[in-house]
């Protein structure tokens, strides 16, 4: 109960940092709006039919809608662990906070936490667009694509908490985000389907999350696929969260051990 | 719950305050990739931070860590805060281990950092410590109400809703004290608090740090300060530091007395024919007024050398009107470090 309360704590804090800055509210869900027209229009100069292998069937313009909207929640969901934790030391907020007796997991949770529900929101405005553009989305289906996203956050959360602990130690030059966020755009399936390619391109792609979750959720969302559809993908996530979720706190518990070490800690 | 709690209670309050036995610190230089190619195996540079410190501050002391920068004030403060480990020794703060029960040293501890950046500079006063209320654990109740009363006493009411950046140094550096004893910590760690302030806003909270946290709160105030003049009004007892080693602990007059030198006198004698010469003291008379002469008697240690200088200056016919030995200030015993060559 006590760390609901900070965690909304950090929420609200964050929503009274970023209302402060109100043109840039507003204009990151203009950029939503410009970014699925972009892909409209791309879409039908593309006029990729349907039978294109990895498509099974979706318009394309449904299937990068829908991988827009899920990568954009991931990749900023991801990012915001270790970009908070570098913010919070260049601004001198950390230090403040890690004399608190406030975990620093709890702190790197509470400060990720307002990233993914504005990324929520984001999704939700992705697909009213797409909605509108006229994208058959199987709304029924969502409670099941919340399932996905879930287990989906977990596995993306240990990626995070790793990278936030090289931002705990190393400051700068995070390289998991780099890294993960290359590989999801380049092969998980963002933008074109892994099928289309090379084959040694596409079995890479099956070490990322995010191939399983763009799978699962596009064919939730466009297909109507049922839980047990979708049972090899959910598998599949929950496995990365069995073996990322440790690695990263693990990981994160070494950091700040070290950097206490060091007297690093609260250095930028 | 109740025999698990006993045992707890008894050893906070049979502990001092804080406790320091033979506290190290060794930080290790970063080398450069330039550095590691051109010199895979050599050591990387070892800095002390602090060598070897023990120190013990009772309960309800305002205690003074007094030093140059460099010295390891900081160090030392952020040890007790939990934001680093020692290489060596044990630190304690309220018999609590900062290495093994850090989560317990933070409940009992506040910080107070110099640096104004460590708020939301576009969020209010009053919403920073909300924020700031709720990860040390309080309730959102307790916190508003918490809130309330500290910007109260701090005398932050009218400004609680104004945006942090439009606060001024003295402002600022009072918020922050706010916040650290939103937990109403028994134990306030002050990291040179007026550094950034004013000679009026500097007075103002050196009053506030005395009277309001240190006699009506009864905090545990330890305060680092290169400020000789801010430790010497404030501080009970005093670590001089440099270069990580404590030089010399105590009260002030301890401290000077520890020194080697001569003892300070200021003596008016009135009708004395001739100042009495002697290896063990020199005098440095002022113009005489009405046959009273004022003396600034420097005198050998020991308490002989002083009475026989009283007995000269009796025996030279003078009558002695006033006698008082003067303490030196910590500029002077710094001075006097300084001769020795510690510093």
């Amino acid at each position: 109960m006590k760390t609901l309360g900070i965690l909304l704590a950090f929420l609200k804090r964050d929503l009274l940092v970023e209302a402060s800055y109100r043109t840039s509210f507003v204009l990151q869900f203009t950029g939503i709006i410009m970014s699925v027209l972009i892909w409209r229009f791309v879409s039908l100069v593309m006029k990729a039919p349907a039978d294109t292998p990895g498509l099974e069937g979706m318009d394309y313009f449904a299937y990068v809608l829908l991988g827009l909207s899920f990568f954009h929640f991931l990749s900023s969901a991801l990012a915001s662990f270790s970009q908070k934790i570098r913010q919070e030391q260049m601004t001198g907020t950390l230090e403040a906070i890690l004399v608190t007796p406030t975990s620093p997991g709890t702190v790197v949770l509470g400060s990720a936490l307002w990233e993914f529900v504005m990324a929520s929101v984001k999704v939700a405005i992705y697909l009213a667009v797409g909605w509108g553009f006229g994208v058959a989305i199987r709304f029924e289906n969502l409670p099941l694509c919340l399932v996905v996203l879930a287990i989906t956050v977990l596995a993306f959360s240990g990626i995070g908490i790793l990278s936030a602990a090289f931002i705990f130690y190393l400051k700068r030059g995070d390289p998991i985000t780099y890294f993960v966020s290359s590989a999801s755009v380049l092969l998980g399936g963002v933008f074109y389907p892994p099928q289309d390619m090379w084959p040694w391109l596409e079995t890479l792609s099956r070490f990322l999350p995010v191939t399983y979750a763009l799978h699962a959720w596009r064919h939730a969302l466009l297909k109507g696929a049922t839980f047990r559809d979708l049972l090899p993908d959910i598998a599949a996530l929950l496995v990365f969260v069995a073996i990322l979720l440790p690695i990263g706190a693990l990981a994160f518990r070494f950091a700040i051990r070290k950097a206490r070490q060091e007297g690093s800690l609260v250095q930028y | 719950m109740a025999t698990a709690a006993a045992p707890e209670a008894s050893r906070a309050s049979a502990s001092p305050a804080l406790r320091l036995t033979g506290v190290g610190k060794t930080y290790i230089k970063r080398r450069s990739l330039l550095e590691m190619a051109l010199h895979p195996w050599r050591r990387a540079e070892r800095v002390e931070g602090l060598v070897d410190v023990d120190l013990e501050v009772p309960r309800g002391m305002l205690y003074g860590l007094l030093g140059p920068n460099g010295a390891g004030k900081t160090t030392l403060l952020k040890i007790l805060a939990c934001l680093i480990l020692p290489t060596q020794g044990k630190a304690e703060v309220e018999g609590r281990d900062v290495a093994t029960e850090d989560q317990e040293v933070r409940r009992v501890i506040g910080f107070v950092t110099s640096d104004e950046r460590s708020f939301y500079w576009r969020v209010s006063g009053e919403d920073n410590l909300m924020f700031f209320a709720r990860l040390y654990g309080l309730s959102a109740a307790e916190a508003r109400r918490r809130t309330r009363d500290l910007l109260a006493a701090m005398e932050l009411e009218e400004v609680a809703k104004r945006q942090f950046m439009s606060y001024s140094s003295g402002m600022k550096q009072r918020l922050a004290i706010c916040r650290a004893l939103l937990h109403d910590p028994p134990v306030l760690c002050l990291d040179e608090p007026t550094r950034s302030l004013d000679p009026i806003a500097a007075k103002h909270l050196r009053q506030f740090i005395r009277q309001s946290l240190h006699r009506e709160r009864g905090k545990t105030i330890l305060l680092a300060t290169h400020n000789l003049q801010e430790a010497e009004d404030l501080c009970q007892r005093l670590a001089v530091l440099h270069r990580g080693r404590v030089l010399r602990e105590g009260a002030l007059h301890e401290i000077a007395a520890r020194l080697p030198g001569r003892e300070q006198y200021l003596i008016e004698v009135q009708g004395v024919a001739a100042l009495p010469n002697d290896p063990r003291w020199s005098l440095d008379p002022e113009p005489p007024r009405d046959g009273l002469v004022r003396l600034a008697a420097a005198v050998d240690r020991g308490g002989r050398p002083f009475s026989d200088l009283l007995q000269a200056l009796l025996a030279g016919g003078g009558t002695i009107v006033a006698c008082t030995r003067r303490e030196p200030g910590l500029q002077e015993v710094f001075d006097q470090m300084e001769r020795e060559g510690v510093r």
